[in-house]
């Protein structure tokens, strides 16, 4: 089971903010029961696989020309340099 | 002006100047004026297709070669990125979002002179199955306007569906495609995993996600792949394509074995989807095929993998909307940069910020080896078994989906019940192997597909049965 309190502080980590907590908890609840299924898998001597790429065979960072200003994209810049909130409170 | 006719019959239509490319265009631009207020397929639509089509057919008289697509109006969903315009993810967060580049399956399709109509309605960042989890509202089923198209895709199959383009593409992170052209009654493809470069598709899920075509034919499908499938140095997953995808796809399945797999036609299967999927057994063998049952014990667990995966890097990729290098207009003056990002993802709807909120649950300390690590070694497993099922046999046989398309709004408070309509999709995703839903049976006017899987890198060879079990069917217009 995860708490109100557990979805309030993951919700914290990942940036988000809600209104009502509460209402979260009986949805993600059941997805997480749900997940509980994994645990009857018998998968736990499975090994992960996973691909080695060489950096070689990596495309070559290379600088592509833009037609235009890429900057003006933005909803908040000034000159070239793009506008954020204060990082301190 | 014929809309009905597939993208192939349009191309050599043009070609052979039987078909005006301006007219046609302009008459799908009529359609979609005449039926997207009740089917709403597209979130945007492009009024300058006709002079684009305009200029196709001036190449045309002048003698210039055109390219194979010869100005066919194909529609995009909307988290692939068109130059100049917008990619909203049927999202308020990107919802003033444009552009500044093409994604590589639009510059190819641009090569060949393919003419875009606009952009389709899609689940929110494509986390769904209805598209009900649209900011900008749901699609409906052409077939019946009471039904979801499914999704996330499902502005895309519908557009198809209701003869709004003539063939669009769409993404399948885990069936994506398929379900909704298993609703609409249109075929959906999902290719090997690094078949078609996803370079200027909006991240999802990088590691099983995949665009793909959506037509009215399977030689439409083989087409299109033929034009945009193959490496791309801006993808470094990519992966060479054979081609001839088209060339080949007439050559039957006489002689192949096909595995019909027991895990996704037993429980919970609808009666009307059961008894077509052994029509399509029988079919199959009337034309020289083999088939028999084949059991995969990971597809169980398929579901609780594929969405622990998911979620988990979901999680990751939309750590980007900050609001700052894409975003709405939201001014940065008062804040602290945590609250800020904070309120500005008050734009994301309650299925992503759930999603979001899982994907940081799942991979999170205590609890990673319960869920996300087992989720992977799941994934790890299921691949083995479907490569020990296609030492055996050459392709796997399943509905595309185990029930018959739902009302809208009938699933939506039950996330279970949804995540469930996945069951017979999400393996392909999970084991990178290429996927097919042919339209197959209309059950009291609710269509149902049929999927068949290949081994990887086999695409052509799953085309040609796809096109093979096609040429059994006939099936009824849809009634729009």
């Amino acid at each position: 089971m995860v708490t109100e309190d557990e979805i309030r502080h993951v919700a914290g980590l990942m940036k988000i903010k809600v209104d009502d907590y509460s209402g979260y908890v009986e949805k993600v609840n059941a997805m997480i029961s749900y997940f509980d299924i994994l645990d009857s898998a018998g998968v736990e001597s499975e090994e992960i696989p996973f691909h080695e790429i060489s950096v070689s065979s990596l495309r070559e960072d290379c600088h592509v020309p833009f037609d235009g200003s890429l900057i003006e994209h933005l909803k908040h810049y000034r000159g070239a340099y793009v506008r954020a909130p204060k990082m301190s409170r | 002006m014929n809309l009905k006719i597939s993208a192939l019959e349009y191309a050599e239509g043009v070609q052979n100047g039987s078909i005006s490319a301006e007219d046609f265009v302009a008459c799908t631009l009529e359609q979609i004026e005449k039926v997207d207020e009740k089917i709403h397929a597209f979130l945007s639509v492009y009024e300058g297709a006709v002079d684009k089509a305009r200029d196709i057919d001036k190449r045309i008289k002048s003698g210039e070669t055109v390219g194979a697509c010869c100005g066919m109006p194909i529609s995009v969903k909307d988290n692939i990125c068109i130059t100049g315009e917008k990619t909203t993810c049927g999202s308020r967060m990107l919802e003033d979002y444009v552009s500044p580049y093409d994604a590589t399956v639009i510059s190819r399709l641009r090569d060949e002179d393919a003419v875009f109509v606009g952009k389709t309605n899609m689940d929110e960042f494509a986390m769904g199955l209805t598209t009900e989890f649209s900011a900008f509202g749901p699609s409906y089923n052409p077939w019946d306007t009471s039904l979801t198209p499914g999704g996330s895709s499902g502005g895309s199959a519908a557009s198809v569906s209701a003869f709004e383009c003539s063939a669009s593409l769409g993404s399948d992170t885990g069936g994506s495609v398929r379900n909704p052209a298993s609703f609409c009654s249109v075929v959906g493809y999902k290719p090997t995993y690094g078949l078609i470069s996803r370079y200027g598709l909006v991240s999802y899920a990088n590691s099983i996600e995949q665009i793909g075509p959506l037509s009215r034919t399977v030689k439409d499908t083989a087409f299109l792949l033929d034009v945009i499938a193959g490496s791309d140095p801006l993808d470094n997953t990519t992966v060479d394509s054979t081609g001839g995808y088209l060339s080949g796809i007439e050559s039957g399945i006489e002689g192949k074995k096909i595995g019909l797999v027991s895990e996704m036609t037993g429980e919970g299967i609808d009666s009307a989807v059961a008894s077509a999927t052994s029509s399509a057994v029988s079919k199959l063998e009337g034309l020289g095929a083999t088939c028999e049952e084949v059991s995969l014990d990971m597809v169980k667990y398929s579901v609780a993998s594929y969405y622990t995966i998911t979620a988990t890097e979901a999680g990751s990729n939309l750590a980007r909307y900050d609001n700052l290098r894409y975003g709405y207009d939201f001014g940065v003056e008062g804040y602290e940069f945590n609250s800020y990002i904070e309120r500005a993802r008050s734009k994301f709807g309650a299925e992503v910020t759930r999603r979001m909120i899982l994907g940081g649950f799942v991979p999170s300390a205590g609890h990673a080896g319960r869920y996300f690590l087992k989720a992977l070694k799941v994934k790890s497993k299921l691949s083995r078994e479907m490569g020990h099922a296609f030492e055996k046999f050459d392709l796997l046989l399943s509905p595309t989906v185990p029930v018959l398309p739902f009302g809208i709004g009938d699933k939506i408070d039950d996330p279970v019940s949804l995540f469930l309509v996945d069951i017979n999709t999400v393996t392909a995703n999970l084991t990178g192997r290429p996927a097919v839903s042919v339209p197959f049976a209309v059950s009291g006017g609710r269509p149902i597909g049929m999927q068949l899987m290949a081994d990887s890198m086999r695409d052509a060879e799953l085309l040609q049965a796809a096109f093979a079990l096609e040429q059994t069917v006939r099936l009824p217009e849809v009634p729009i």
